[in-house]
């Protein structure tokens, strides 16, 4: 089974990611913060990662940009949701492995954004 | 009384070699004259531009002083001096007494009985005289004016020279005054990276001394923050390439001693040397603050923005979740819950658009938003907005028709911009019109495309045409819409260069929305 790690503050958000992805094929991990998140991902390697990008402390991209520094972490797919738009992530497209997910998203969106990812990691 | 010619020259020289500095040059010639000839009194009078004329020197044997009377003008109107310019020739006044000129009668005054005018020509010009007075009645003859013509083209470039390089020092001292108190970093670099100007206001910025800079080659790129540091000097090395023919605002980061980073923002230009390009001139102004209100500024809107939206896009991720949920079977329940569905979900929509269009305008006005330029078709842009608007044309009995010239030409403008402003006035046509017809039209002019969103709709009069295009204006509070989507139309047809206006011939007789587009001349 696929492992998501979604690190998302709002905890409304969490519940609708945690109602969308019921009964889907995959163990999702859900943590409020960017510090809980990068320890996640130190101790495990998951398939995707999904991030907020405005976030108390550590914010979505910074984490990312993180990530990215790391060579260990340099391959780890990441999928950015956010209420900005597009924009403001594109300059991260540069770091390579990421897609952007506007929100509002719904169980379609969120579905087909996850698979597509998964497919282009193989 | 006089000495031979070759001793005169030689003293000449002696002159114009003796100092830039017109006091010392008049008070050497004055002391060389005296030797071969005798006056009582020597004036040296230069021709100003409008023809006054402007005693600079006074010389009195008497009184063995020397009264310079620098910046006081004189007419020039019946002076000795006028005649003398006028034609170019040496005039003398045996007996001042008999008031010939003006200036005789204030001579003969301070006890001048005659007198000897002699031109200063300079490059085919008369620049001056030079004037000498005696006491003595009938003093000067032609004896004094052959031999002066001898020594009269030496002294007139002894005089030039003192006055031309004054005029450059006064002019250089200006110079480095404003290069001295320049609050931006002035400097010249030649091409092997060797700085030959640098203002001192580098040190207030950076922390490090002009000298520095003189000292050590390409010291200005070696401050350069290390992720600027090949942008910037690509951009130098395309202006020494002769690629580019300036710098505007090129901004860039450097760290001062104090290891603080700056932001700073350069201009320049090529230094020449013939056809040649030798090295650069120009200006680094510090912008850090600049950068720090922007970075604020687009904190800002982005927190904003953020805050705005969150809300809504929960609201409508709930409504998705709510629709999920209700199980279709029972039909009153069901009915009652798809209206009270329908009733958020407009209302949602109808938020999120406000929202939107209220950042869009601050993120316009505020100049956070750049233009993405491309070549676009309008006709094809047009189809596309008619496309998109069928439906909701149809819903209200509306046609909608394009009728562009098929030649228009491809402009340079920001397609999402464009495809928003379009969308916009054909929407707000609809809005207005009831079974009516919508047309979209086109027209070449000479510099730019005009386009026309025509309406047989309700009109505007003539107070609401003036105020359409206003931010939040409305014609009545109850008109639905946030009042901001012609501001926006506005704000994007003008970061184009265009402009936008309507025509109605008033109230229930249709509306023309027009706006212009520049046609870009240069091809890239």
């Amino acid at each position: 089974m696929k492992e998501l790690l979604i690190v998302e503050d709002d905890l409304e958000m969490q519940e609708f990611y945690k109602d969308m992805l019921q009964g889907e094929q995959f163990l999702v991990t859900l943590v409020p913060n960017a510090e809980e998140g990068l320890k996640k991902i130190k101790e495990k390697k998951y398939d995707i990662v999904i991030l907020d990008i405005l976030m108390e402390g550590i914010t979505g991209d910074r984490l990312f940009a993180l990530l990215r520094k790391e060579s260990r972490y340099k391959e780890v797919p990441v999928i950015m949701a956010s209420v900005l738009d597009e924009k403001t992530y594109r300059c991260f497209q540069a770091l390579g492995n990421v897609s952007f997910l506007e929100k509002p998203f719904n169980k379609e969106r969120l579905l087909n954004e996850i698979t597509k990812r998964l497919e282009s990691q193989k | 009384m006089f000495i031979n010619k070759k001793e005169i020259i030689l003293s000449i020289n002696r002159i114009i070699f003796s100092s830039l500095d017109i006091r010392k040059v008049y008070q050497t010639m004055s002391n060389e004259l005296l030797k071969v000839i005798d006056f009582d009194r020597l004036s040296v009078t230069l021709i100003t531009e409008n023809n006054n004329l402007y005693e600079t020197f006074v010389l009195s044997k008497d009184y063995e002083y020397t009264n310079l009377k620098e910046g006081v003008l004189y007419p020039m109107e019946g002076s000795l001096m006028k005649r003398v310019v006028q034609f170019c020739e040496p005039v003398i006044v045996d007996d001042t007494s008999k008031g010939r000129f003006l200036t005789d009668t204030v001579l003969f005054k301070e006890g001048i009985h005659s007198r000897l005018g002699i031109p200063l020509e300079y490059k085919e010009r008369v620049i001056g005289s030079v004037n000498f007075g005696s006491k003595r009645k009938d003093y000067y003859s032609k004896k004094h004016i052959n031999f002066f013509l001898q020594i009269a083209p030496q002294l007139a470039m002894a005089i030039e020279n003192t006055r031309l390089f004054n005029k450059i020092k006064e002019a250089e001292e200006k110079y480095r005054t404003v290069i001295e108190t320049s609050p931006d970093i002035i400097f010249e670099c030649m091409k092997d990276g060797k700085f030959s100007l640098m203002s001192p206001s580098v040190e207030k910025i950076t922390g490090y001394s002009a000298d520095q800079f003189y000292n050590n080659q390409g010291y200005g790129l070696s401050l350069c923050y290390k992720e600027d540091q090949e942008r910037v000097q690509n951009e130098i090395l395309k202006i020494l390439n002769g690629q580019n023919s300036s710098l505007m605002d090129l901004e860039f980061r450097v760290v001062n001693k104090q290891g603080i980073v700056l932001w700073l923002s350069l201009e320049a230009l090529p230094i020449k040397e013939g056809n040649r390009i030798i090295g650069i001139e120009g200006f680094c102004r510090n912008i850090t603050e600049r950068k720090k209100l922007d970075e604020l500024k687009d904190n800002l809107i982005r927190d904003v923005t953020h805050e705005l939206k969150t809300p809504v896009a929960k609201m409508e991720m709930a409504i998705d979740m709510f629709e999920r949920s209700t199980v279709p079977g029972n039909e009153h329940v069901f009915g009652k819950s798809s209206q009270i569905h329908e009733i958020l979900r407009n209302n949602v929509n109808r938020l999120k658009n406000i929202i939107k269009n209220i950042l869009d305008i601050s993120k316009l006005e505020s100049g956070t938003e750049l233009l993405k330029i491309s070549d676009i078709s309008l006709v094809e842009l047009v189809d596309q907005v008619i496309s998109e608007l069928k439906d909701t044309a149809g819903r209200k009995k509306n046609v909608l028709i394009q009728q562009l010239p098929l030649n228009i030409p491809i402009i340079k403008a920001d397609r999402d911009k464009i495809h928003h402003l379009i969308t916009h006035l054909v929407d707000n046509a609809i809005k207005f019109t009831e079974h009516g017809k919508i047309s979209i039209l086109g027209r070449i002019l000479p510099n730019e495309v005009e386009l026309t969103v025509e309406d047989t709709g309700r009109g505007l009069d003539k107070k609401t045409r003036e105020r359409v295009f206003e931010k939040f204006y409305k014609e009545t509070p109850s008109t639905f819409g946030s009042g901001i989507g012609l501001a926006i139309c506005k704000n994007i047809v003008q970061i184009h260069k265009g402009r936008i206006w309507v025509e109605s011939e008033g109230k229930g007789r249709g509306a023309q929305f027009k706006f212009t587009l520049p046609i870009s001349t240069n091809n890239n």
